[in-house]
């Protein structure tokens, strides 16, 4: 919690023979992260060379990329698909060896069959498109040409052209542009062509075609439509590929991922003649356990020792440590960047404020319980991780949203009868918050709402600011380290300074009132006084760290107000439901229910369809308002007082097997 | 109170269409302040949103900073929010 996972880097050195029984059992644990050995350079390590990789690996490789290029053209992805352990190695092994090559043909033979079709079905599209301008002329299409005593012009002109010379000329008015041909002896060219010109003429070539044009097109269209069949033929051909070998097609691809990773494992290791040594890091937990795998599957031929690290050289890969509620958060994590390892690892708190944020913002039980619906509903489109965790945070942030909305007694923006609201009320009519119970002739509670959110504000930033002395208690060094912290520290002094001279002039509803302090000098009390000692030192310690971070000091002000943000993105969505509350049953159907004629049904099925496009939009812009404004206020306003991130990912070597077994 | 019956007679309206009309003139006020920070949000947003997408396309990994710049005008249209809702309701 609120730090990685403890990592040791592990060194294993072993003799050359023994790689394959040591990578083996790597990536069966898949633990090991491996550091990458680089020939240049490497201290330590002279006289190194990067390995060579195992037998196997180009027939493995080959094989691969059959398989995923049949997956390619069958649209099969291992996402897609729920996982089932079904085969085991020597099975897949031989069905690899059986039927791939067989599938691979079929599959091939389809899809250049496809691509042939393809091409000519353009081919002959093309030629459509061709004789579709003589169509309105009744003229056969070996008329226009092979002549030698005249030329033949076809093409657009913008207007009819008159022309002094003998012609023969044919002319079909169009919409924006007519079509034209004419036939012309060879003596008169450069007239025509100039009367031409004159028209803005467009030259259209003339097909090599025979017959009429309606013919031609029809035979082309006859054409195209047999091959349409016969594409879609293939496309069930293909499909029937695809139901009949997918799950058989995922496991090998698998299998033979397994297997190149593991053969070119070597390609990351350190070697000599006779030994390899493979450097990487491990969870602190797992040492011992992968230890004692690692000299049991050499037979203690091996040597395996665990190093200190270097913080100032090493990057230790970063693996999140978080209890299982907080898990997804980490998606959003990621997004911004992965802690690094020394540092605070802020996802348990985001989880806890982030959905707290959704809810405050888009508090509405109808709304909470659409997106519940959404949470769950969506699982069965989403089966990549990321997707699951993503579909989590936002199960998370509608409960919150439910319970938020129960407080703020609002059900699709109606209030809840009976239901005051027990946080300050949201509804934007006095009138509309009076039949629910709420407190009477009240409408909105702004000034509450507001000095709320300016609280979560300033808590949220204190919080911050509190991690970032704690990361650079951490992480720096000496003279740095001293000013870094006491920089922190004046941002804090700064904020609540300015908070306090605020109180001591100022009565805000639900801060402290620290007016009737006594005075020093008029306006000025002892709370003003304090206030401005807090400033000065704070600007002090803020400016002996870096006078530049002097000129951030307006980002105070602008960042506690950005969290207004939460009351004012969520009125807007409650004003939005208000308003389409309004229109669907205030204007469509409540005045029609109350005379009403056959002519009403229809009135009030519009008014149902205002009604429900209306939230659709709504819940649509509140997940976007909710989320994003949610998770902005985390990146912007809470990381950037304590949060660097650019932490490397850790991947240990191996894979969740979801296909096949070990 | 004196002000206004002063200024009542002086125009000619009753107190309680000067009343009406200050109403007016708030939410007007709201109106202004909000569309006008939008639209300043919006122009500044503008040159970040396209250049955070290039370096997106160059680099996934930039996101969570491309986010961060382009969000950052966002702080003007919500002064003008509070601006709004204090005009409104304070």
């Amino acid at each position: 919690m609120l730090a990685p996972k403890r990592m040791s880097r592990l060194l294993i050195a072993a003799s050359r023979d023994r790689m394959a029984p040591v990578v083996a059992e790597l990536y069966r644990h898949h633990l090991f992260h491996i550091e990458e050995f680089v020939e240049a350079g490497a201290e330590g390590y002279e006289g190194f060379k990067i390995g060579t990789p195992l037998s196997g690996a180009s027939e493995a490789s080959v094989d691969l990329v059959k398989i995923r290029a049949i997956e390619n053209a069958t649209s099969i992805h291992g996402d897609d698909i729920d996982s089932a352990k079904t085969s085991t190695r020597t099975e897949l092994r031989s069905r690899i060896e059986r039927e791939l090559p067989v599938l691979e043909q079929e599959v091939e033979d389809l899809t250049i069959r496809r691509s042939k079709l393809d091409a000519r079905l353009k081919e002959n599209e093309q030629k459509i498109a061709e004789i579709a301008p003589f169509l309105t002329l009744p003229v056969d299409l070996d008329l226009y040409r092979g002549y030698s005593g005249f030329v033949v012009f076809a093409g657009y002109v913008a207007h009819e052209v008159a022309l002094s010379v003998p012609c023969e000329m044919l002319y079909s008015p169009g919409k924006d542009k007519s079509f034209i041909v004419i036939v012309a002896p060879v003596g008169q060219r450069s007239e025509v062509e100039r009367a031409l010109q004159e028209a803005a003429f467009q030259s259209v070539p003339v097909p090599e075609e025979n017959g009429s044009p309606q013919v031609r097109i029809d035979y082309y269209a006859a054409e195209i439509s047999t091959m349409k069949t016969e594409i879609a033929e293939i496309h069930q051909k293909l499909e029937t590929v695809r139901t009949k070998h997918s799950g058989f097609l995922v496991a090998s691809e698998e299998f033979l991922r397994a297997e190149v990773e593991q053969t070119e494992a070597p390609l990351r290791f350190a070697t000599t003649k006779q030994t390899f040594v493979a450097e990487g890091w491990v969870p602190t937990e797992s040492v011992d356990a992968v230890t004692d795998a690692l000299v049991k599957a050499t037979g203690g031929k091996i040597y395996v020792t665990v190093l200190p690290i270097d913080f100032e050289h090493d990057n230790v890969p970063v693996e999140y440590n978080n209890p299982s509620f907080a898990k997804p958060t980490q998606v959003l994590i990621d997004v911004f960047s992965r802690p690094r390892y020394s540092e605070i690892d802020p996802t348990l708190m985001v989880s806890i404020v982030f959905p707290i944020f959704f809810g405050l913002i888009l508090g509405d039980v109808g709304y909470g319980l659409i997106l519940l619906a959404m949470a769950f509903g969506l699982r069965r489109f989403f089966k990549g991780e990321e997707g699951r965790q993503l579909l989590d945070v936002l199960r998370n942030a509608s409960i919150s949203s439910i319970i938020f909305g129960l407080l703020y007694s609002e059900f699709l923006g109606f209030p809840i009868p009976g239901l005051k609201p027990i946080m300050f009320s949201r509804h934007l009519m006095a009138e509309a918050a009076e039949e629910g119970g709420a407190v009477a002739g009240h409408g909105p509670m702004i000034p509450e709402l507001m000095v709320l959110s300016i609280w979560i504000g300033i808590l949220h930033i204190t919080l911050g600011r509190i991690l970032g002395i704690i990361n650079h208690a951490r992480q720096d060094h000496g003279d740095h380290r001293t000013k870094a912290v006491m920089a922190n520290f004046g941002w804090l002094a700064v904020m609540w300074g300015i908070l306090i001279a605020i109180w001591s002039i100022a009565v805000i509803p639900l801060m402290p009132n620290l007016t009737g302090l006594p005075s020093v000098v008029s306006l000025v009390n002892v709370g003003g006084v304090i206030g401005a000692v807090l400033v000065i030192v704070g600007v002090l310690f803020i400016a002996r760290d870096s006078m530049l971070e002097v000129v951030e000091l307006p980002s105070i002000i602008s960042h506690v107000l950005s969290y207004a943000r939460i009351v004012a993105v969520g009125l807007s969505s409650v004003a939005i439901a208000m308003v389409v509350n309004f229109i669907a049953i205030g204007m469509f159907i409540e005045p029609q229910l109350e005379n009403f004629t056959i002519f009403s049904i229809f009135i009030i099925l519009a008014g149902l369809v205002i009604f429900l496009m209306g939230h659709a939009l709504n819940v649509a812009l509140g997940i976007l308002g909710g989320g994003l404004h949610s998770i902005r206020l985390h990146y912007v306003e809470f990381f950037t007082k304590f949060y660097k991130g650019g932490g490397v990912k850790y991947i240990p070597f191996g894979m969740k097997r979801r296909f096949t077994e070990d | 109170m004196a002000a206004e019956l002063v200024a009542a007679v002086d125009v000619g309206m009753t107190v309680e269409q000067i009343k009406a009309s200050q109403m007016g003139m708030k939410a007007l006020g709201a109106g202004i302040a909000v569309g006008l920070t939008g639209i300043g949000t919006g122009i500044a947003e503008m040159g970040i949103g396209s250049a955070a997408v290039g370096a997106v396309a160059e680099n996934k990994d930039m996101f969570g900073l491309a986010l961060l710049f382009t969000v950052i005008p966002e702080t003007i249209v919500i002064f003008g929010l509070v601006v709004g809702l204090l005009l409104l309701f304070l």
